[in-house]
């Protein structure tokens, strides 16, 4: 009897143990690791700081909670961040050791225009989700499926902004702008120069600098003695930009100030000194301790601050909603197979830091692959940016409709 | 073109040429004397900018004594620098290169680890700006260039008229026969490379607060110290200086004309000018 019962027990424990292998496994636990490019030195390394942290951010929530649940798996995701320096060529061999040596199928945030091309020439073949800050008309089209741009271009941006000037400040008549001679640059000239002489502006100057110049006297003495009622330092790097107007002002400049693909004010603030960066108007930044804001990007910018004793700009918060969109698009396909997640993303409105958002502009680019959210137009007085207006860009106005 | 615009941009290039003249300057000393090119000579004009920062915009100290602080930091690395690397490396010019090069790169990537990769500002030291007709120029870049002319004026004396200064020309002229004459060749060579440094550091100094300070801030002024130089004459102290002037002409009226980024390419197509018709410069000895 005690011998038999004694059966029964391992019986028991035998039927346990095959019962224990029949049962659903938990998730297994595997790591998808995600790229992150960016400037992180040079003159453009506030750029790729932002990139680099919104990006840390999102991770680290993921992680923390336990990772990312897809299908019946968990990820944790692991970050592989490289610095080009604003370089196209180091942007080109970075996004090669991402795609060939690290084997990423995700690349989420880089900055400056003609790194994002080079970068595309090995994303695109490949087939691996790229998104971007980058202000480069070509960078979106339906030639580049894999690409989008997580934060609103100059094109989205200059044509609302100036119309807002057009309204608000009818004073204004003639304007100047200035950008650095890359691609970003370029295409911001391009895009505000259509924008304001659409709108019936006078547009006085339209010049170029290349990166890294730290003496804007000689091209800002030609540029102010056409006597410009506006200075636009449009695609201009926060560190330049203060330059630029820290130099205008020393030669005499007293006129309005916009900053149209502007962002981190903080930095610009910094380098102009309170009286030189006063006045100026951006309407891609985003104050994220405004009320104009969604409750979501304050919330960023609190525990954005508390953990990088810095205030977030716009570069921050959008590679944060990139990895909130992209992350929440693989668990919608249940995959992270790339076109399973492409096919995902563009499917439905995403619920992001920015509020509602949405992932559109087919009719500026041909292909909806730029992410679409209400913009806010702030100035910078006594030395903070603060915010006087939300508008919407031409490209969500019609999506409204 | 209006002749305001003129002078106006004329203004421009000698205000800044006036500074890079104090990098060319340091580096040609070095060279005279050591018969070394210092690759990292720009590193200890961001060495300069830095101690500016931290004297004059962060402990609030006020900008001249920080300026002279930062002068004696730098010239203080300096003497690191020669007594550590460069002593072992004089007149093998090839082995100096290299060296240098490693330095440079040191140097940047130390100051980006320890400062930060961001651009730290620095407030202005003079504000207002001077009027006169249609002209317009900073307090702050006139007080730069008076700074960067009365250095110029105090190296001039003392390597003409001090003991020390005689004996860093008779190196420079001829090491062997300076020693035979009771010249310290080591501590001549020492002093040359810290004063060099020095006067990268000032510069620095003086263009932190016009710009902004940051690693790699070190990179332009030294490539325009070398056209200067290639333009003056290697080792020659007035071709340095009438170098440096030509510079400022050419990129300051070139700005007119052309864009920003031909300007850049004027200053080497000026060097390329010089090379053809006079190799060892304007001011160069064969």
């Amino acid at each position: 009897m005690k011998r038999q019962g004694c059966r029964e027990w391992i019986v028991g424990l035998a039927a346990l143990v095959a019962l224990g292998t029949a049962a659903p496994a938990p998730a297994a636990e595997k790591t998808l690791e995600i790229g992150v490019l960016g400037p992180l030195s040079g003159g453009a390394a506030a750029y790729g700081v932002e990139l680099a942290r919104g990006a840390e951010m999102r991770a680290d929530e993921i992680n923390k909670a336990g990772g990312l649940k897809v299908g019946g798996d968990v990820y944790r995701i692991k970050l592989i961040t490289y610095d080009h320096k604003a370089s196209a060529a180091d942007a080109a061999t970075a996004a090669n050791k991402l795609v060939f040596q690290d084997k990423v199928k995700y690349i989420i945030g880089n900055a400056v225009g003609a790194t994002c091309n080079a970068v595309q020439t090995v994303t695109e073949p490949q087939k691996v989700m790229f998104a971007f800050v980058c202000w480069g008309t070509k960078n979106l089209g339906p030639d580049k499926p894999y690409s989008f741009r997580s934060m609103l271009s100059q094109w989205e941006a200059a044509e609302p902004f100036y119309l807002w000037m057009k309204e608000k400040r009818p004073n204004i008549k003639k304007v100047a702008v200035i950008s650095p001679n890359d691609t970003s640059g370029l295409d911001t000239n391009t895009a505000v120069v259509k924008a304001a002489k659409g709108l019936g502006f006078d547009v006085v100057a339209d010049e170029t600098y290349e990166r890294g110049t730290k003496d804007f006297y000689p091209i800002l003495t030609k540029m102010l003695a056409k006597k410009p009622d506006l200075l636009d330092v449009a695609a201009a790097p926060p560190g330049e930009a203060g330059l630029i107007l820290k130099q205008a002002v020393e030669l005499g400049f007293k006129g309005a100030k916009g900053w149209t693909a502007g962002v981190n004010p903080a930095t610009l603030i910094n380098v102009a000194g309170q009286e030189a960066a006063e006045g100026v108007w951006s309407p891609v930044n985003v104050n994220v301790k405004s009320d104009f804001v969604d409750p979501k990007v304050r919330k960023f910018g609190e525990e954005y601050e508390k953990r990088y004793k810095e205030v977030p700009g716009v570069i921050a918060v959008a590679n944060y909603g990139a990895f909130d969109v992209f992350t929440k698009a693989m668990q919608e396909a249940g995959s992270v197979e790339t076109e399973k997640v492409l096919a995902a993303l563009t499917s439905r409105p995403y619920d992001t830091v920015w509020g509602k958002l949405v992932i559109g502009a087919k009719e500026t680019y041909g292909i909806d692959r730029q992410f679409l959210y209400p913009v806010v137009i702030s100035e910078i007085r006594g030395g903070k940016a603060v915010d006087i207006e939300q508008v919407l860009p031409a490209a969500l106005k019609a999506l409204k409709k | 073109m209006p002749i305001e615009l003129l002078v106006q941009a004329l203004l421009n290039g000698f205000a800044l040429a006036l500074v890079y003249v104090l990098v060319a300057l340091g580096l040609t000393l070095i060279f005279s004397i050591l018969e070394i090119i210092n690759f990292a000579h720009g590193e200890f004009y961001m060495l300069g900018g830095y101690a500016t920062y931290f004297g004059f915009a962060l402990f609030g100290l006020p900008y001249f004594p920080t300026l002279l602080l930062a002068i004696v930091v730098v010239g203080l690395a300096g003497v690191v620098a020669e007594r550590l690397i460069f002593r072992h490396l004089r007149g093998k010019t090839l082995n100096a290169f290299i060296v240098s090069l490693g330095l440079l790169w040191v140097l940047q990537s130390a100051a980006q680890l320890s400062f930060g990769v961001l651009d730290k500002s620095v407030p202005s030291a003079f504000s207002g700006i001077i009027r006169a007709g249609g002209i317009i120029i900073s307090v702050e870049r006139f007080v730069v260039v008076l700074a960067a002319v009365g250095l110029i004026a105090v190296l001039y004396a003392f390597l003409q008229w001090s003991r020390v200064g005689r004996a860093m020309r008779a190196v420079a002229q001829d090491a062997d026969g300076a020693a035979l004459q009771g010249v310290n060749i080591e501590f001549v060579s020492m002093l040359g490379f810290a004063i060099g440094c020095a006067l990268a550091g000032a510069a620095g100094g003086l263009l932190a607060p016009v710009f902004a300070v940051s690693p790699p801030m070190g990179a332009l002024p030294v490539v325009k110290a070398f056209i200067i130089i290639i333009v003056g004459g290697m080792g020659s102290l007035p071709g340095a200086v009438l170098g440096g002037l030509l510079l400022g002409t050419v990129e300051g009226i070139g700005s007119l004309f052309f864009g920003s980024a031909a300007v850049n390419v004027l200053g080497f197509l000026m060097v390329i000018a010089v090379l053809l018709v006079r190799p060892r410069g304007l001011f160069g000895v064969a």
